[in-house]
């Protein structure tokens, strides 16, 4: 072959993202490249470093591809965190059209000015998952609640609730030594780490998703511009706005499964009406603020951002 | 030259730098840091990647255990718990044939029970139980191999920075290790006391005699060493039922010890600042070999080495015992020369993920838990066996008078405990997974 | 001269030590009021990644001073102890040039860290600041190493040894 590409991510490769989203893109890629194209995925950070170093590695091209979380590097991707906020995503393939479309306007050549974007999605449905049952904002009143990003950190507190933050491996433990009481995690996550047999509440805002997160799969700079123009080609049919609503698609698909489980556990799954999610959108209209207010900081108008934001997930919420 | 070439080339390269004594930390590194500029094609990508590696490792959450545990041994030296072991020990064992030897063992295991290393819990001990062993008759050889052995006790019984690292390599729960490691530890301990034993009958002028003590003393003596038993209970209980993290624990377990030393009147300006340098000069030292080792397996694997050498084992259709013996004398082997925590550092990336995929009948977490006891004991071997042995060098160097010579030979009875130990608990995992859930 | 440096190694580990035991009872702490039901201090673990990565390259100027790197001295006896000077400066020499070139490296890890204006996740401060205190770890451990190396070379040269010759694998 004419072109070893190392791609580096932080999960195991039979996880559901890794396994069902960027194998089958590197697949699809190898076979349409005639084999001239090969890649060689490193999972678990296999070629060093914290998952958090993983943007800097694909800009210095220690790898070539990564697969990581904006937000693992809180300050350094302001703009992707407008998807993030509270009760702004929609279903996942919607935001991450959206994503995408935003991203090509403003972030391309601005926050990811550094690297090749391949693609940018979010995760299914964010939901919170408790020991004791949620259904208004006061249960959640001094709940130590582990959340996965800036964002969401700031949004617990918005909330009330203790925020603590670690890693998603560390979750199963702390819950069953009581460390945290609940957490956010996308659903399809569950599965891996058996949640729905360490506490028996889940809280869902059907048709409001609390939160999302937001993922970004990029190629180093250099490297693309040095593939002849045909290999160039071949990555750009498999990347943006249609790879980036699979991935969305799929990382909402695996969400299925794994609520299946918590069924069968018997479970109780409290679907908050739209008039009981109203109370919660006030509670974290807080964090929308906050952070409105440090963008604008930066510079960026945050306010059409939102706006924005939020018109496109609703125009592609309508054609789903 | 093939990446793979460059990877399976790396491997004399390596040992060589160590035999002209390179420290392994900085071998490790060298090696690593060349053979990425070799399969990179140049310095920019190493050059890329130091912006960040010696950071990201060294900020480690996870392995700040290590230095907690480090700074948890000293404390517990400075507030006379080796002594208290001791005396508690030799009060109810020193009469005994052989007794004082038996004491110092049983002293060690005590400390290793709060004390997360081989080589301190070898240098604090000998210290306070070597003069008491010349003193009561007992022979150099003997003295010195008992606590050389009694030494590893600091690692095989929870907690231990060897499984610490352990855990983290192989990804496994460091409680569930800490707790599998308990029956082999005891058993250890046991094992060396019947050796002291066997040895005393076998050359009865190597040992002395102390007299026997009135049984108020016995527990006046017992009772003092209360802080070690509530210190263990805490940090290993405490980590085991989740009131705390390991790292948690650790500082849990420093802070108590350190309160102890002060409320004893150990712990001065003076002694605080030594502590202070020799948990420096300790942790640096693993430090460098865990970058050197990250670095290096990060290079090993871009070279698809480890995945080479896996897939080459198992397509040999071996039975999985035989792959497991020949991993344990490979070990025994590598552990006559090298040091504890670089063989783990160094080989776990590759024997790992061969042993998971052999089927012994267990689950795979049951499966890791075992290998990694198994390990733990085979390379706390190494650190007593000739010709390269921490734990015999620091001991022997603390008494003049003594051969290297007759250490070695006395020495040999233990190592014959630890394989037959081993032997032991490869023929029954029961033993390693009893207190498992 | 020589006590200059010994200082300023001995300095860095006391002050490595110290912030060791400041991370030590801010974690004590940290599980005490967790367990009282007030949760945990904020950012503890963010805390403790920042300062332990400081104590540990602080640690290393102390351990470059005393030779406490852990080798195999398995042919040690074989050669004539000036050989064993000269390999002994051979590797304090290479040792010196990695060490410097880690420092170098990480001076340029922060900068691109203070570029970007990445922030940690709950306590949101600057990761430069954490990068920065590792700085000065790091160029104190390459400024002793190469110290450390030349006192070596001179020592070969002149045939004694003049620091203490170490070795020891403390674990
Ligand atoms: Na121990
Ligand atoms: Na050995």
């Amino acid at each position: 072959q004419e072109v070893t590409l190392k791609f580096h991510q932080f999960l195991p490769q039979q996880a559901p993202i890794p396994s069902l989203v960027l194998d089958v893109w590197a697949k699809k890629v190898e076979a349409e490249s005639g084999g001239r194209i090969k890649i060689e995925q490193y999972p678990a950070m296999q070629l060093g470093g914290k998952p958090t170093d993983l943007m800097d590695q694909v800009v210095d091209g220690i790898a070539d591809i990564v697969w990581t979380l904006p937000g693992y590097t809180p300050g350094r991707f302001p703009q992707s965190e407008v998807f993030e906020l509270p009760f702004v995503a929609g279903d996942a393939e919607a935001t991450s059209r959206a994503y995408w479309e935003l991203a090509e306007k403003y972030m391309i050549d601005g926050e990811f000015k550094d690297i090749k974007v391949l693609g940018l999605w979010t995760h299914g449905p964010g939901l919170i998952h408790s020991k004791t049952p949620i259904t208004s904002v006061a249960d959640l009143a001094g709940v130590k609640l582990r959340a996965p990003t800036r964002v969401t950190n700031m949004m617990a507190t918005s909330l009330g609730a203790t925020a603590v933050g670690m890693p998603v491996p560390a979750v199963p433990e702390a819950l069953s030594k009581g460390v945290i009481d609940a957490t956010i995690i996308p659903w399809e996550v569950t599965g891996s780490i058996r949640l729905s047999e360490l506490l028996g509440n889940h809280t869902e805002f059907p048709g409001a998703p609390l939160y999302t997160a937001a993922f970004v799969m990029a190629m180093n700079k250099d490297v693309y511009a040095g593939l002849p123009d045909d290999l160039k080609a071949i990555i750009d049919a498999n990347s943006g706005l249609e790879f980036s609503a699979m991935a969305g698609r799929v990382s909402q698909e695996a969400d299925g499964p794994a609520r299946q489980l918590a069924v069968d556990a018997g479970n109780t799954i409290v679907e908050l009406t739209p008039e009981q999610i109203e109370e919660w959108k006030v509670a974290a209209q807080p964090t929308i603020d906050t952070w409105l207010t440090e963008i604008t900081e930066k510079g960026i108008d945050g306010a059409a951002l939102l706006e924005e934001a939020r018109a496109a997930i609703a125009k592609h919420s309508a054609t789903n | 030259m093939s990446n793979i070439d460059i990877g399976l080339w790396s491997f004399p390269v390596l040992l060589l730098m160590i035999f002209l004594r390179a420290p392994i930390g900085l071998a490790m590194l060298v090696c690593g840091l060349g053979g990425l500029v070799l399969v990179t094609g140049g310095p920019n990508i190493v050059l890329a990647k130091l912006k960040s590696e010696s950071y990201s490792i060294f900020s480690s959450y996870s392995l700040s255990i290590i230095p907690m545990f480090l700074l948890m041994g000293q404390f517990a030296t400075l507030g006379g718990m080796s002594q208290a072991l001791f005396k508690a020990a030799e009060s109810w064992l020193g009469h005994r044939k052989g007794g004082v030897a038996m004491a110092a063992v049983g002293a060690c295991a005590g400390f290793g029970a709060i004390c997360g290393s081989s080589l301190a819990t070898a240098a604090t001990m000998g210290q306070v139980a070597l003069p008491e062993l010349r003193r009561a008759g007992y022979s150099g050889g003997l003295s010195t191999a008992t606590l050389a052995a009694g030494g590893t006790l600091g690692i095989l019984i929870p907690p231990s920075v060897v499984l610490v690292v352990y855990a983290i390599l192989a990804e496994q729960n460091i409680a569930k290790l800490f707790l599998a490691a308990f029956i082999p530890g005891i058993l250890a301990a046991l094992g060396y006391i019947a050796v002291v034993a066997i040895y005393a009958r076998l050359y009865p002028e190597t040992v002395g005699s102390r007299p026997r003590q009135p049984y108020a003393e016995r527990f006046r003596a017992l009772f003092r060493v209360w802080p070690v038993l509530v210190v263990f209970l805490v940090v290993v209980g405490g980590i085991y039922l989740g009131w705390f993290t390991p790292t948690e624990g650790a500082s849990v377990g420093a802070l108590g010890t350190g309160l102890i030393a002060f409320l004893n009147g150990g712990l001065t300006r003076k002694t605080l600042v030594n502590s202070f340098l020799s948990t420096a000069s300790n942790t640096a030292m693993i430090f460098i070999i865990v970058f050197g080792a990250a670095v290096y397996n990060s290079f090993l694997a871009i070279t698809q080495v480890p995945q080479e050498i896996s897939n080459f084992v198992v397509g040999q259709g071996y039975s999985p015992w035989t792959v497991l013996i020949l991993i344990i004398i490979f070990y025994l082997i590598l552990g006559c020369v090298m040091d504890s925590l670089s063989m783990i550092l160094l080989t776990i990336p590759i024997f790992f993920p061969v042993i998971v995929q052999l089927d012994f009948g267990m689950s795979p977490e049951h499966l890791a838990i075992w290998f990694g006891i198994l390990v733990l004991i085979v390379v706390e071997v190494g650190l007593i066996t000739p010709p390269v042995g921490m734990n015999l060098f620091v001991i022997n160097a603390m008494d003049r008078e003594t051969p290297l010579s007759a250490t070695y030979h006395a020495v040999s009875f233990f190592v014959a405990s630890d394989l037959l130990r081993v032997a032991l608990l490869v023929a029954f995992p029961s033993i390693t997974l009893f207190l498992l859930p | 001269m020589h006590s200059a440096f010994y200082q300023l190694a001995r300095f860095m580990a006391a002050l490595g030590g110290l912030i060791l035991t400041a991370l030590m009872l801010m974690t004590s702490l940290s599980v005490l009021l967790r367990a009282l039901g007030f949760g945990p201090v904020p950012g503890d673990f963010e805390l403790v990644e920042a300062g332990i990565a400081f104590a540990i390259f602080a640690f290393l100027p102390w351990c470059q001073m005393n030779a406490g790197h852990a080798t195999v001295d398995l042919f040690v006896p074989l050669f004539p102890r000036v050989v064993n000077r000269w390999i002994l400066a051979f590797w304090e020499v290479v040792f010196a040039a990695v060490l410097v070139l880690i420092a170098a490296r990480l001076y340029e890890g922060m900068l691109g860290k203070m570029n970007n204006g990445e922030t940690t996740f709950l306590l949101q401060f600057p990761v430069w600041w954490s990068y920065a205190a590792s700085v000065c770890g790091a160029v104190v451990a390459a400024v002793v190493s190469v110290y450390v190396a030349l006192r070596r070379v001179m020592g070969a040269l002149g045939g004694q040894d003049t620091l203490p010759a170490g070795g020891g694998a403390g674990h």
